[in-house]
This record gives C-alpha cells, structure tokens and sequence, in this order.
C-alpha cells in the first residue's frame, strides 16, 4: 500500500495538497495548520500533491514506477549529485523495473497491433505509414532534410539504439535495408510469437512512412525476409519533384 | 594525519562565492585543521595547478580560457566540485544564451555610442565561446553546490561530507520549507508587477499577489530573502522536481499555486511572466535543464 509521508517542518499550510486531490486523501487541520492524511487507502500514486507542494514536503513509498522513464538521464544525474547518500524519489531504477516496463510495453503493442489487424483487415500496413507521416510532420527538426539520403541519415540516428537499421541506397531508385538490432524482434521471441507478424508489418510501414514524409518520396515494398538476427527490406524509391 | 588538499579556480564568475568559503568565519578555523587550501585565487598567488583531492570550480564557462583551466583541474582534482549557481547552471551571465558570440562583440566594439569607432575587436585576449556554457557540459562533475552565492551553512555541510565526515543530510526541497511566512488563501488579490513590496511580514507573497519564486527553487539559502521580506529570484537554481521532470516549468507552476492561492487568473500570470522572462529565469537560462524543456521558449518571448 501506498504512504504518504508528510514533513511537518517543511510545510507551509497551504492546503493546495487538500485542493489538488482527485480522491480527497486530505484533511485540514486547522489548529496546528498542517494537512494529515485521513483516506490514505483511497491514494492512487498520481503524485499531484507532491508536485503542487511549495515545499516540496510530501513524499509517497511504495509507488509504482511509471514516471521515471520521462525522464532526461543527464538531469537525473545532475539531481542524484546535488546531495550525497540523499535517495531520490524518482531517480531511474535498476535494469529489473525496466525491463519489466519494456516488457510490459511490448505486450500493450502487440494487442494494439492484433486489434488493428482484426478490426482494419488488409488495411494495416496503411495504418503504420500514416502513422510515420504524422511522426514527420510533427517532430520538431532544426532543418528539412535537402535529399532522400539525408532523411535516411537522421532516421537511422532516430532509430538508434532500439533499433540498428543500415540502409543501402543507391541514389536512384533502389534501397536495400538491412535491421539488425530490433526491439520488436526480442519482443517476439519472448513472447514466442512468430516474426513478420501484424507489428513488424506496422513497424515497417511506420518506418517507410516517416522516412518518405521527411524524404519527400513515396516507398514501395519489393520483398521482405524476417530473420532471426536480421530482417532484410527490398525497397523501390520514387523520390517526388 | 594527511590533511585533505582543496584547490580552488575561478572561472566566469563574481568571485562571490571564494567570498562565501570565507564567511564560514570561525568555522574556517575548524575546517582548517582537517584541509589544506592549495590554490584559492581570492587567498593566494598560485598560477599553476597543484594536484588535490577536492577541487571547488566558480564559475561558467565563456571564454576559451575558462575551458582550458577546467580541464586542467579535471586532471589535477580526484573529486570536482561545481560551486555556484553559475558553474552548475550558467548563471547570470546565461543570459549571453539569448543573443549569440557574433552579436555581442558587435554590440559591444562597434555598436556601442562609446566604442572606438575602428571596429576593432581586442587582441591578445582569450576566444569567446560561442556561449555560456555550464561545466557538466564540458567534464564529468562529481557534486553539485549551487546557491548564489551558496549558504556558508551548506558549504560547510558539503565541504564535510565530501572529507567523510558524518553530518545532516543536505536539504533536497525547495526554500519554502526553510521559510517562516504563513503560505494562506486569499480573495481579491491583483497582481503585484515589477519591484513591489509586500505589506504583511508574516504572509507568503505569493498570497499577496507578488511573484516570489521560493516553491520551484532549491533551499540552499535557508531563505533568507524572503525571511527578510524580499521575494525569491530563484537564486539557486531550479527545484529537484523541475529539474527530474519535464513537463514542470518556473512559469507553469508559479502560475498554478499562484492563482490556486489568490484566484488571480492563471494566464494573466504566465502572460508577465513570459514577458519578464529574463528575470524570472535569470539563473538557470542556459542550461539544458531549462532551455530544453518544451514549454520554455525564452528566445522568443525575449526578442520581441
């Protein structure tokens, strides 16, 4: 079960905690001007009161871990060396907690891709490619890519290191692409399902589609063989003017 | 015993800091007989880099000079300390982020009604950067004392337990924990703008209606301005929660408990203090922990 640990020096009485509550955990006490905690079964871990505290006097054990991986690992850092022996609430946890969350994640994309298969048919690969579009059209670049080379160059960077991708193009039309690390692919052989399934279909189109939006080209898919350490794409290229 | 070797440098900074080392008054006596100074600029003349096993860094990095002196006490110090806000988040001189290398030295050797008027930039004097940049952009960095300048208090606490010794855990909240104003809701209160005192002594000033930005600053002041009846300026550096997640900004959450407090509207808030915004961030506006977070646009509320 969730504890709120609530710093009594450190508090201000405020009663912003009381406010910002979804599920009224608080109460106010108006003697010693400090809010206790009364419903504590009812706290669910979202954390607001500790982030609306002035004075940083709430602290919650035994939460879950679902915030930490937002966070930026070099700020971390910083955080971590501002005290010495000081744990932090929220500093990133072992490689257990994260591979449980990889895991976890992985098992979430393969229902949304098996639901979109089921309910979208033959139109799955469409899926992943507008997908891809958007991701270009939305994420902020310092400079629009001036050939199709230079947007294969930042997609390979992207992609790093959840996936290895070496792509092979030859200026023209042709591209070979090679995948040699994947995320999906460990995925699929923990879950034992087999490769070149609905998500490596999403992931591919996703990928085509991001690296056309940014390329200014359309991608059409020769042939394609999943492997167990790497897949291999055949691509046809028609780079638009 | 062997006494621990300090060596201090400093870099693109006031030097208030060093100053700070000495206010430690009677304490230094204490310190003293545990360590050993073997480089301290404001104490001694000592042009070369000694080896030591602390090493206390002040400073931002701006000129080609400060980069080579922090690489030679990354060589010469077992532990390297950033101390100030300046040498851990860029400080005041930050600001120098905003407008880039070429525009200021034009600014300032041709624009300028009091420049010579042959254009020239000075000679002999070591390359700017390109900006100003905080050291752990630069070297690895073993700890971290910000505070502008830090509280002899907290200099003491880090210098010991640095050496091993056994002390209070250094404070992880934000100045309002150390502040002694009463934090209350408040009705039909307007916006304080610019310079303004706040009548009540023992009322927070965000109940008041004045900005005061102690809840997303980090305590290593033992609030003394506002204790005083000053506001907070974030003098520190940002807050751990403001530093950890990205999503929480100086603005967005002043605003929040601001207008939670007194009912002032939330956008009337963050409309000054996106227009104030050299102010408000002063600080920490070169950092990536500020720059890059995605609600923080500083250049273009500045340039306009």
């Amino acid at each position: 079960m969730i504890k709120i640990i609530i710093d009594e020096d450190a508090c201000v009485g405020c009663e912003l905690c009381v406010d910002e509550c979804p599920t009224d955990v608080f109460e106010f006490n108006e003697e010693k001007r400090i809010p206790e905690v009364v419903r504590e079964k009812e706290c669910f871990g979202c954390l607001s009161c500790s982030e609306i505290c002035p004075a940083t006097a709430i602290t919650h054990e035994d939460i879950l871990h679902s915030e930490e991986y937002y966070h930026d690992e070099e700020n971390l850092k910083l955080a971590s060396r501002l005290a010495v022996d000081v744990p932090l609430p929220l500093v990133p946890s072992d490689n257990k907690h994260r591979k449980a969350a990889l895991e976890d994640l992985g098992i979430r994309l393969l229902a949304v891709a098996s639901i979109f298969r089921q309910t979208l048919g033959g139109s799955l690969p469409a899926v992943g490619t507008m997908a891809g579009r958007t991701l270009a059209t939305q994420l902020p670049r310092y400079r629009i890519p001036e050939s199709f080379q230079e947007a294969l160059d930042i997609v390979v960077q992207q992609f790093t290191p959840a996936w290895n991708i070496k792509p092979d193009y030859d200026g023209g039309s042709k591209l070979n692409m090679q995948v040699k690390n994947c995320f999906i692919r460990e995925l699929c052989k923990e879950e034992g399902i087999e490769l070149g399934g609905d998500l490596c279909i999403l992931f591919y189109n996703y990928l085509a589609g991001y690296a056309g939006k940014l390329g200014n080209a359309r991608l059409k898919l020769i042939k394609s063989s999943p492997g167990i350490k790497e897949c291999k794409y055949d691509v046809e290229v028609f780079v638009k003017k | 015993m062997m006494k621990t070797r300090i060596s201090t440098e400093w870099l693109s900074g006031c030097s208030g800091c060093h100053v700070a080392v000495v206010d430690l008054h009677d304490k230094l006596l204490n310190l003293l007989e545990d360590v050993e100074f073997v480089r301290i600029p404001v104490l001694m003349d000592e042009k070369g880099y000694p080896e030591a096993d602390v090493g206390l860094v002040e400073g931002a990095i701006r000129s080609e000079h400060d980069r080579k002196a922090l690489l030679r006490m990354r060589e010469t110090c077992k532990t390297l300390v950033a101390f100030g806000t300046c040498a851990v988040y860029g400080g005041p001189s930050g600001i120098g982020w905003l407008y880039g290398k070429d525009t200021i030295l034009k600014k300032i050797y041709t624009d300028t009604v009091t420049a010579s008027g042959d254009g020239k930039f000075p000679e002999g004097a070591p390359e700017l950067e390109q900006s100003v940049i905080p050291l752990n952009e630069v070297v690895d960095i073993d700890f971290y004392i910000p505070g502008c300048p830090p509280h002899p208090y907290f200099i003491a606490v880090a210098l010991k337990t640095l050496l091993g010794a056994s002390v209070p855990a250094i404070s992880m909240k934000t100045v309002c924990s150390a502040c002694n104003r009463r934090m209350e809701k408040r009705e039909g209160v307007k916006l304080q703008r610019g310079m303004s005192a706040a009548p009540e002594e023992d009322v927070c000033f965000l109940s008041q209606g004045v900005i005061c930005l102690g809840s997303v600053t980090l305590d290593r002041c033992q609030a003394q301005c506002p204790n005083k009846g000053i506001a907070c300026a974030g003098c520190a550096g940002p807050s751990i929660d403001l530093i950890t997640e990205p999503h929480l900004d100086i603005r967005t959450m002043i605003a929040k408990r601001m207008s939670m407090l007194t009912g002032i509207d939330r956008s009337e808030i963050l409309d000054y203090m996106e227009k104030e915004a050299k102010t408000f961030y002063s600080y920490a506006l070169s950092s990536p922990i500020i720059y890059k977070k995605p609600t923080v646009e500083i250049r273009e509320w500045t340039l306009n």
